[in-house]
């Protein structure tokens, strides 16, 4: 999973480290979002199978006007861009979080988020 | 004398606000109507996956006005069992209340009723009432009501809100000082000592208060606020002993503190302060009066949530000025300083298995007649200094996203050990009746259940 995810993204990211990825989840994403298979919402959206699901597209989940709107379908190349700057990505998006600088994180967690299926 | 332990405990009227590091050890758990409430398990504010020690997040959550949700009405109540075996290195003299030994007790010492969350966007509450075994009575526990907003300041965020409480520290985000400081739970069955910083439980349940506080771009938290007594009348109907007496006129409180949230760490430095002024007994006359400022600090190193390693520390420092105290015969010194520290370092591993260790301290000016001898409870030598440390060791079986049960349920148990250096002046025949500050090492095991 890690390598169709890594596929995607641009060449640099072709070394993307899911273990890493999911400890940097944990630190930065994991309070707010779950990855469980029973897909469960917290503060933020199940990110469980996250990669190809459309923008604002989970059941239970009250989601900003902004990102009901953005008309996003998480590829690794979206993800990536809007790990790097949510609020930049989705302007009006409630998401406090202010993203991942470094590309090469940026790439291992979704390395990770793509194996979260 | 004051005796901060169990039904034989009595409030210091005629000393101050003399209430020991035991007596503000009200616990509260990780709620699971807040989990139920917003979807996450407990471990997301709590660390080690129980409370009441929060982490960044769980202050988020708080100070939030616990109001963050799945957007779905949850029934806001939640229920705590807190039992335990007490048991002392010595017995103690006389049997410690109707219905207790002198020593090795088993104990219902708390089964608390929450109303815990959502109200209103922004608006939310934590309101406990409790019914102890040993006290054998029901009683107004720790309630705290607040609304927050988050407005754009300088292109950054500006929490705002306003809090009604209780106690005063129960509002306090951080685990450091007053009465979400470590030990969470003690048992109410051992010995307690004497003295205590007015700030840290000298009106607690006694009175209400009201603050405005802020949050500047998740770093400057600052809050101002004041208490007034609460009538005779309302301590009745909530089941609250009338032991402070009345302050006069409102007990202002302040607190200011930077704090830094890295994700993978977060700490906070900050000061903490409240004046209060006691009619002892509700008599007119001249106050007992307190002044109170402290200062604090937390580190937490959270990284990706296994292995969590987390520090608190406070020092209190009191300036008392009896009047009321001296009037009645009751001191020796009109004017006293009191002391008060505490420190504790913790490490969760996978949120489940817990090892913490504490120290801490309590000194103050030697009185003869506020700290007379007494067996078990006194001071030969009129000092109140206490010294010790406390070791725990607990389980959090439930308290992760995967336990089962989750988030409906959540445990831990724990052994905890509190050793006495100096109790009440002294290390050796500390009372005058020959019992030794080791003679009151505690052992608690406990078992505490929320649901």
């Amino acid at each position: 999973m890690c390598m169709v995810a890594a596929g995607l993204l641009s060449a640099p990211l072709f070394a993307a480290d899911a273990g890493n990825g999911e400890d940097l989840f944990d630190t930065n994403c994991g309070d707010c979002h779950s990855v469980s298979a029973k897909v469960m919402n917290r503060k933020g959206p199940s990110l469980y199978h996250l990669i190809g699901r459309k923008a604002a597209s989970l059941g239970g989940f009250k989601y900003s006007a902004a990102m009901a709107k953005s008309g996003i379908s998480w590829t690794p190349q979206e993800l990536d861009a809007y790990l790097a700057a949510p609020k930049g990505k989705v302007p009006g998006g409630i998401m406090k979080f202010k993203g991942l600088s470094k590309a090469s994180d940026r790439a291992d967690v979704i390395a990770y988020l793509a194996s979260v299926r | 004398m004051p005796r901060i332990q169990g039904d034989s405990w009595k409030f210091p009227a005629t000393i101050t606000a003399a209430a020991g590091a035991m007596m503000v050890v009200q616990p509260a758990a990780a709620l699971p109507s807040y989990a139920r409430q917003t979807g996450e398990p407990c471990t997301s504010c709590h660390v080690g996956g129980f409370g009441p020690q929060l982490t960044p997040h769980g202050r988020d959550f708080k100070l939030g006005g616990y109001s963050d949700s799945l957007g779905s009405f949850k029934v806001p109540l939640s229920a705590m069992v807190v039992a335990n075996f007490t048991h002392t290195k010595k017995d103690q003299t006389a049997p410690i209340s109707g219905h207790d030994g002198s020593n090795d007790n088993w104990a219902l010492q708390e089964a608390s009723i929450f109303l815990a969350g959502r109200v209103l966007p922004g608006l939310g509450t934590f309101i406990q009432t409790t019914y102890s075994e040993i006290d054998r009575a029901v009683a107004f526990d720790h309630a705290d009501i607040r609304y927050a907003h988050t407005l754009q300041l300088g292109g950054k965020d500006m929490l705002l809100g306003i809090d009604i409480n209780n106690n005063p520290t129960v509002q306090d985000p951080y685990n450091s000082v007053g009465a979400w400081s470590f030990p969470y739970t003690a048992s109410d069955l051992g010995v307690g000592h004497l003295g205590g910083a007015f700030m840290t439980g000298g009106i607690e349940h006694q009175a209400v208060g009201a603050s405005l506080y802020g949050m500047y771009d998740n770093h400057v938290y600052a809050e101002v606020g004041g208490y007034r007594s609460l009538s005779t009348g309302a301590l009745d109907f909530l089941g609250v002993e009338d032991e402070a007496g009345k302050l006069s006129g409102v007990a202002p409180y302040w607190r200011l503190a930077l704090q830094n949230d890295w994700k993978g760490q977060s700490a906070s430095i900050g000061l903490i302060g409240m004046n209060g002024k006691l009619h002892p007994d509700r008599l007119p006359g001249p106050t007992n009066n307190y002044h109170d400022i402290g200062i604090d600090a937390s580190y937490q190193f959270l990284g990706n949530r296994k292995d969590v390693f987390s520090l608190n520390a406070s020092h209190i420092w009191e300036k008392q000025n009896l009047g009321w105290s001296e009037a009645m015969g009751e001191v020796s010194r009109r004017r006293q300083k009191l002391r008060q520290w505490n420190a504790d370092v913790s490490w969760y591993h996978n949120n489940s298995y817990g090892l913490t260790a504490g120290l801490f301290g309590l000194s103050g000016t030697r009185d003869p007649l506020l700290n007379a001898p007494e067996e078990d409870f006194g001071s030969a030598n009129g000092k109140p200094d206490t010294n010790g440390f406390i070791l725990q060791a607990d389980w959090t079986p439930l308290g992760r996203e995967d336990s089962p049960l989750a988030p409906n349920v959540n445990l831990r148990l724990g052994l905890q050990y509190t050793g006495y250096t100096e109790f009440n002046g002294a290390k050796h025949d500390y009372d005058g009746f020959g019992r030794d500050a080791a003679d009151n090492n505690t052992i608690n095991a406990f078992v505490w259940l929320a649901f």
